[in-house]
Formats: structure tokens, C-alpha cells, sequence
């Protein structure tokens, strides 16, 4: 058998239907996600968006780019925890981690290329006009290079598929410089992503905005990365079972408790620095307004509550609560970036010039979710993602 | 809350004040919780788990 023939046959396994309910759903959306995008690059904006000039940042800002990069934090809370912090018993987490990272940051660019009115001038940043005075400018940098640098860390499982040992080895060596530089981007690029919101205090409602905000960004995309990685693998335990190998079989739970276990500490800490920030702009007054309602069923009922319910889990190593938790913690997460970038943006707007999605939106958004899915999907049927390669020893 | 200023003095003296005891009630909190959250470790370290309550 050719060379050829046993690279077409690793990437696409002949005993594998293609007619599966599964793929069928997922046909739907990509068609449905391509008619759109042709209709994105051809009529323009307008044609799929209902953005304007009160909302230049819609669906794809606050949920694809800002809710995306903080979910997609797991990448370099886990490589610190593992190789910086020492904690090698979830090392087995790490890989997947990564690779949600890296796919996670991979549409937020594609999706970028979709809100950027002129994708073509996406590098004039680095290449044309500078800005460096200009936040938007350093997230660029960051992102950038974050995306570099997670492709870099996820390169390793690879090069072991596709059998190239010397370049794998010297990938494997980088890890450490790697995950530092990891850190020191992800935590400028996550805290800038909520400083972008300090030129805008007369836009923002008081209760979202505040001067802590760049520092309430950076430590929610902790616990959203955290819980994401819980979330992530207690579906690549569900769906992907039999791709794991012993070890991470084994890991399994223990990554579940103790990365939970972090995260209700930090999310602690959050509520208490949320509470301060109310406290040192003296908003206690609209607390009681509807959007003080709303602020506090995010605050409570998505931050404080899975804080205790991980809190209770971790205590009584009640695994199902922690995976159930990790859920609302995701959408927490989620719900604040669209309740700063959209619900409590323009919050003094009459309801008629309110924004809300277009259908066009909410498709594409679905198209890149679906994409992340299929490309995570391909890969740990794949790679050794969520199991270490015979022929490799651990790193 | 409804509290009005007159001066930023005022202002000052009552968020400060407030967030000070925030502060420092936040601080006892966090160590009350970080023993409920590590209750398990502790069972564990006296010997209690596992059907050994």
C-alpha cells in the first residue's frame, strides 16, 4: 500500500459511516454557515447583521470573541498549573486543554475576518499604522501571538501522528518558554479585552462598568477556563471514551475535583472584588433598579451559586454536581461578556434602538461553534490527544 | 443606601469606610471558606473517609 493511500486512510477511516444523524445535523449547519458567508462577503455587513453605529460590537464580538477567548482560557490556566505551578497529576488534562485553547482562539480570528468590515486590513496593525497607544492594538499583538504560541504547544500530538520524532522533539523542549509566554500574554490580552470598555463609562451601565473592570476580566477567565476544562472533559469522557488510555482514565476525576476546587476559589475571590467595586462607586442604590436585578442574578445565581455548588461537590466528591456546575459556570461566563458588551451597553437606549442579533448572526455563530466541534472532533479520533503515544514517553 | 454628598470628602469618608469593613469581613469569609471547601482533605487527613465517619 502506498504512502499516499495510508495518509488518505488515517484521515478519512473507511469503516466509518457518513450518514450518521450526527453528520447529518452537522451538514445542515455548514451548508446553511457557507450560503451565509458568501452572503457575508458579498452584500456586505448589512446583509447578515443588524449592527449600527450605537452597536459596531454585536453577536460576534461579545460572544464569538470576547465569551470564546475567556472559555478558551483552559489552555494556559492548566499548562501553569502543570508546568509552572508543579502539578504534574493533571497532566493528562493538558493536551485537550491546549487544543480547546488553540481551536478557540483559531475562530476568533476566522470570526474576526466576518466582523472587521475590511477583513484584508486585519495585519494593518503591525504593519501599516502602529497604534500602540491603542488597547485594540495590544489585544491584536497578544492574540497574535497567543495563537502562535498555542499552536506551537499543540504541534507536539501532531508530529507524533504523523511519525516526525526530531521535530516533535524540539517542540517538546520549548514547552516551559512556551507556557510562560503563555501566561504573560493571556493575562494582558484577557485583562485588555475588559479595559476596552474604560473609554466607554458614559455607555456601559454603572454596574458593569468600572474601573476593576480589566481586573474582573482576567480573573473570570480563570474559573472560565477551569470550568471549561471540566466541561470539556467530562464530554471527551462521554463521547471519546474509547480513545483514552489508562492514565487518563485514571486522571480523569482527579482533574474533575481539583480543577473545581480552583475554580470556587477564584470564583469566590471574584464575588468579593465585584462586591468591592459596587462598594467603592457606591452603586448599592441600583441594586434595586431592573438592571440591578439582572446584575445580580449574573453576580449570584451564575458566579456565587456554582462557587458553592463546586464548593459542596468538591467537599463530598459528588463528581456529577461538579460536571452539572461546570455547566453554569460556562454560561455565566458567557452571559457577562454579553451582558457588557450588549445587554448593559447602551442601556439608557429606548427599546426600539436597542440591538439585537440578526438570524445571520446567530447562524454564523452556530457555524463556528460547529466547526470547533468537527475540528476537535477530527483531531482527538486522531492524534494522540487523549492518550499518550506508545512510542513517547511523557513530558 | 440612598446617601447624598455634599462635599467629596463625604463622598470618600462613606464609600471608604465601607469597603474597608467589606474588606475585612471578605477576608475572615474567604478563610471560613477555603476550610469548607478543603473539609474533604481534612477527612481525609484524620482518617474519616470513606465509610469511616
Amino acid at each position: 500500500m502506498s504512502e499516499e493511500t495510508t495518509a488518505v486512510k488515517k484521515i478519512f477511516p473507511p469503516d466509518r459511516s457518513l450518514y450518521t444523524p450526527f453528520n447529518v445535523v452537522i451538514g445542515a449547519i455548514l451548508i446553511l454557515g457557507v450560503i451565509l458567508s458568501i452572503l457575508r462577503f458579498t452584500g456586505g455587513l448589512a446583509t447578515v447583521t443588524n449592527l449600527d453605529h450605537n452597536y459596531p460590537w454585536g453577536l460576534w464580538i461579545g460572544f464569538d470573541l470576547m465569551a470564546g477567548v475567556a472559555l478558551a482560557a483552559g489552555g494556559y490556566t492548566t499548562s501553569a498549573a502543570v508546568y509552572i505551578f508543579g502539578l504534574k497529576r493533571y497532566h493528562s488534562a493538558v493536551r485537550p486543554a491546549i487544543l480547546t485553547g488553540f481551536l478557540g482562539y483559531a475562530l476568533v480570528v476566522v470570526s474576526l475576518t466576518y466582523d472587521v468590515g475590511r477583513p484584508w486590513r486585519l495585519p494593518f496593525p503591525f504593519l501599516v499604522q502602529q497604534g500602540t497607544t491603542s488597547l485594540l492594538f495590544e489585544v491584536a499583538a497578544c492574540v497574535g501571538l497567543y495563537l502562535t504560541v498555542l499552536f506551537l504547544e499543540s504541534t507536539p500530538a501532531a508530529l507524533e501522528w504523523l511519525g516526525l520524532k526530531k521535530l516533535r522533539n524540539i517542540v517538546t523542549k520549548l514547552t516551559l518558554v512556551l507556557t510562560i509566554f503563555g501566561v504573560v500574554l493571556s493575562t494582558l490580552h484577557q485583562s485588555s479585552l475588559g479595559a476596552l470598555f474604560l473609554i466607554a463609562p458614559g455607555k456601559l451601565h454603572p454596574l458593569w462598568y468600572s474601573g476593576y473592570i480589566p481586573v474582573y476580566f482576567f480573573v473570570s477567565s480563570i474559573f472560565a477556563g477551569l470550568s471549561m476544562v471540566i466541561l470539556e472533559s467530562n464530554l471527551s469522557h462521554k463521547y471519546f471514551k474509547d480513545k483514552m488510555d489508562e492514565t487518563h482514565l485514571k486522571e480523569h476525576d482527579r482533574v474533575t475535583l481539583g480543577f473545581a476546587k480552583g475554580a470556587s476559589f477564584v470564583m469566590a475571590g471574584y464575588v468579593i472584588i465585584k462586591i468591592i467595586g459596587i462598594s467603592v462607586a457606591n452603586q448599592w442604590a441600583l441594586l434595586f433598579t431592573p438592571y440591578g436585578a439582572w446584575f445580580l442574578v449574573e453576580l449570584l445565581g451564575f458566579v456565587a451559586l456554582p462557587c458553592f455548588l463546586y464548593a459542596v461537590g468538591v467537599r463530598d466528591q459528588n463528581l456529577k454536581l461538579i460536571r452539572r456546575t461546570s455547566i453554569i459556570a460556562v454560561i455565566g461566563v458567557a452571559l457577562n461578556r454579553l451582558n457588557v458588551c450588549l445587554i448593559a451597553f447602551n442601556w439608557y437606549l429606548p427599546l426600539s434602538e436597542r440591538y439585537f442579533p440578526h438570524i445571520g448572526e446567530i447562524g454564523l455563530t452556530i457555524f463556528m461553534v460547529t466547526i470547533g466541534i468537527l475540528v476537535f472532533r477530527f483531531i482527538v479520533t486522531r492524534m494522540p490527544v487523549l492518550y499518550e503515544h506508545p512510542e513517547y514517553e511523557s513530558h | 443606601m440612598e446617601s447624598s454628598f455634599h462635599t467629596l470628602h463625604e463622598f470618600m469618608l462613606f464609600t471608604e469606610s465601607m469597603t474597608y469593613i467589606i474588606i475585612v469581613a471578605a477576608l475572615l469569609g474567604i478563610v471560613a471558606f477555603w476550610r469548607f471547601l478543603n473539609g474533604s482533605d481534612r477527612k481525609k487527613d484524620l482518617g474519616m473517609d470513606e465509610g469511616e465517619e
